[in-house]
């Protein structure tokens, strides 16, 4: 199982004078999405961010995992200037963290999804568009365009006072969009979302990802993580503790499990070569069985004389990957 | 960009800021419930100023009423500056700390605004709903007394403009401590601060009544450090017509009445309340910069 340990330096160019890339205004392009180095932010005697270093390639679905408390929120809000680090850098969109100019390409859906209960959806919609200085004749196109994406088009005249939590959510998730953002940081997006909301949330990130927007998804939901992401990066105690793609994390499958019938005597003697076997009630599990090897398995229990009713390879999963990795610290 | 573009922007999105902040004080019926209110307390006034100057009993002179007349009517302003100043509180307090504590601010300041501009619109749509109430207030009241009375105070526009003044400095200290304190203590603490200013006066009424030079300086030291009483007085000395001055002077046993002013605030005095103001809006501006979301 090849499992990138901490950080993945070098797996995308550091954006970065010293190496001579040309940054104008912030909007160099080779640069990644977001590259942290040696990250750290401390309330008080609180340590949230113990030397992260990371990085988020430009137009990937990057999951940001980790418990509660591991320090994700912090790190979204080091993204957009809302708190500051206490060691540290930070580069977002190739300017560095909290650059006025580089919040105007960033979309933003805070964990706690709160907007102006007074006002209705498609004048919260408009606020932000003001607030990120759109071209006036563009906001109509835009509103109309977030409210259809999130399923709230009948609602947009409806005070936002009125919405349900999951609605909330949704808008703030629109607003999240507005403005073809170069990177969409969702902190949390689906917490108030039922299995139909988790599901549209899951198209909006693929349509994001369809049209090269970089999408930073911080959850601890391991599936939504698991559908959606091309890479994660796991972090505890604000130490990035796993990073890599799904299948690098979570590893190919290394064992099988097996219901099969007819098999008698001494049996499993020559199957030894393929795992380590485990009697289970009504099934057999093959545990550490070589890559490929699968077939193999099965024409050998056949030439013994027993018959095979059903395989099953067994896929580790993300969550069981990471209470193993949360176990490790 | 060009500098110039850059400050329209600027100025557009502090706009932007003051706008919604005023949308929010309709939609919530701030407004309504304040105007309710005022409409309710000017139409009493009117009633007890017609009973005042048209129902005195034989036994009171018309000199007396003339007298009467201004000194209810400063206790109807004062009345009416201490809605202001709750208001003034009661609105500035949750400006920042509130949408810190419901979330609303972290969807607005992670947009390309700066922390400063989110400030100012604030404060400026603070300001102007606190204009327009003061306004409205005095307006009313002015021609509410003059039509049941005949009473009108000699200098009405520079009187209400102090009575603004005396919220907008109160306004401008609570906005400071909703950038660090959460809404209630900032809104408690504006409250107190304001009394604290009050009572400083009437100390110093008294101290300078009774020739007590520690409580006179302990006062001048208050009204430096909080100019709203200060404002106050200034508010209070603009309705008083001078005839009512020389009597109430003239007469021995008003030594010591906190509703008297004798004299014009000093230029210095309200060159150091606009220094204050730039100060203290000032300090709210780097706290907020500063203030972590």
């Amino acid at each position: 199982m090849s499992l990138a340990r901490s950080a993945d330096h070098g797996a995308a160019p550091a954006p970065s004078a010293s190496a001579g890339t040309a940054v104008v205004g912030g909007t160099d392009r080779a640069s990644p999405a977001v590259h942290a180095i040696e990250l750290r932010k401390c309330y008080r005697d609180i340590v949230a961010l113990d030397g992260l270093s990371m990085t988020v390639r430009r137009g990937e679905v990057f999951g940001f995992l980790g418990p509660n408390g591991a320090g994700k929120t912090t790190l979204v809000k080091l993204l957009l200037g809302l708190v500051r680090p206490t060691g540290g850098e930070v580069m977002v969109l190739g300017a560095p963290a909290g650059d006025r100019e580089t919040r105007r390409r960033i979309g933003y859906l805070p964990e706690l999804f709160r907007y102006q209960s007074w006002l209705t959806a498609r004048e919260v919609l408009v606020l932000h568009c003001r607030l990120m200085r759109l071209d006036r004749p563009r906001w109509r196109d835009e509103v109309d365009n977030a409210l259809r994406t999130v399923g709230l088009a009948d609602r947009g005249n409806d005070r936002v006072g009125t919405f349900s939590k999951g609605m909330q959510q949704r808008l703030g998730l629109g607003v999240a969009l507005l403005g073809e953002p170069a990177l969409v940081v969702l902190d949390e997006p689906t917490s108030a979302l039922d299995p139909v909301g988790r599901h549209d949330v899951r198209a909006v990130i693929r349509g994001l990802r369809d049209r090269g927007t970089t999408v930073f998804l911080n959850t601890h939901l391991l599936a939504e993580a698991e559908n959606v992401c091309d890479r994660v990066t796991v972090i505890d105690r604000g130490r990035s503790v796993a990073s890599g793609t799904m299948a690098e994390l979570v590893g190919a499958e290394d064992s099988v499990r097996m219901r099969v019938t007819g098999l008698a005597g001494r049996w499993w003697q020559p199957l030894e070569r393929f795992g380590r076997w485990i009697q289970e009630p009504d099934w057999l599990l093959v545990d550490g069985i070589p890559a490929g090897q699968v077939p193999d398995l099965v024409a050998a229990v056949v030439g013994l004389g027993g018959r095979v009713e059903a395989v099953v390879p067994q896929q580790p999963s993300l969550e069981d990957r990471f209470l193993e990795l949360l176990g490790d610290q | 960009m060009n500098l110039a573009i850059v400050r329209r922007s600027s100025a557009s999105l502090t706009l932007t800021v003051a706008r919604l902040t005023i949308t929010e004080a309709l939609r919530r019926r701030l407004v309504l419930a304040f105007v309710g209110i005022t409409v309710a307390v000017v139409g009493l006034s009117a009633w007890g100023f017609y009973r005042l100057s048209h129902g005195a009993g034989p036994t009171i002179t018309s000199g007396e009423v003339r007298l009467a007349l201004p000194t209810a009517y400063i206790l109807f302003m004062f009345m009416f500056s201490f809605v202001v100043a709750l208001s003034a509180s009661a609105i500035a307090s949750p400006a920042i700390s509130g949408e810190i504590e419901s979330g609303v601010l972290h969807a607005v300041a992670a947009r390309p605004v700066r922390r400063a501009e989110i400030l100012l619109g604030k404060w400026l749509g603070l300001a102007a709903l606190l204009a327009a109430y003061t306004a409205v207030v005095c307006g009313l009241e002015y021609a509410v007394v003059d039509w049941s009375s005949g009473y009108l105070a000699p200098d009405p526009v520079p009187a209400a403009a102090f009575l603004f003044g005396e919220g907008a400095t109160l306004l401008t200290l609570v906005l400071l401590l909703s950038t660090r304190l959460p809404t209630l203590a900032a809104g408690v603490i504006g409250v107190a601060v304001f009394g604290i200013a009050w009572l400083g006066g009437v100390v110093g009424t008294l101290g300078g009544a009774f020739h007590v030079t520690a409580l006179d300086s302990a006062a001048k030291v208050v009204a430096y450090v909080v100019p709203t009483n200060g404002l106050w007085q200034a508010a209070v000395y603009q309705l008083e017509p001078s005839s009512y001055l020389i009597r109430q002077l003239a007469a021995q046993n008003e030594r010591g009445n906190p509703f008297l002013i004798t004299s014009a605030p000093s230029a210095g005095y309200l060159a150091w309340a606009g220094v204050w103001f730039v100060l203290v809006l000032g300090a709210g501006v780097v706290s907020f910069g500063r203030r972590e979301l």
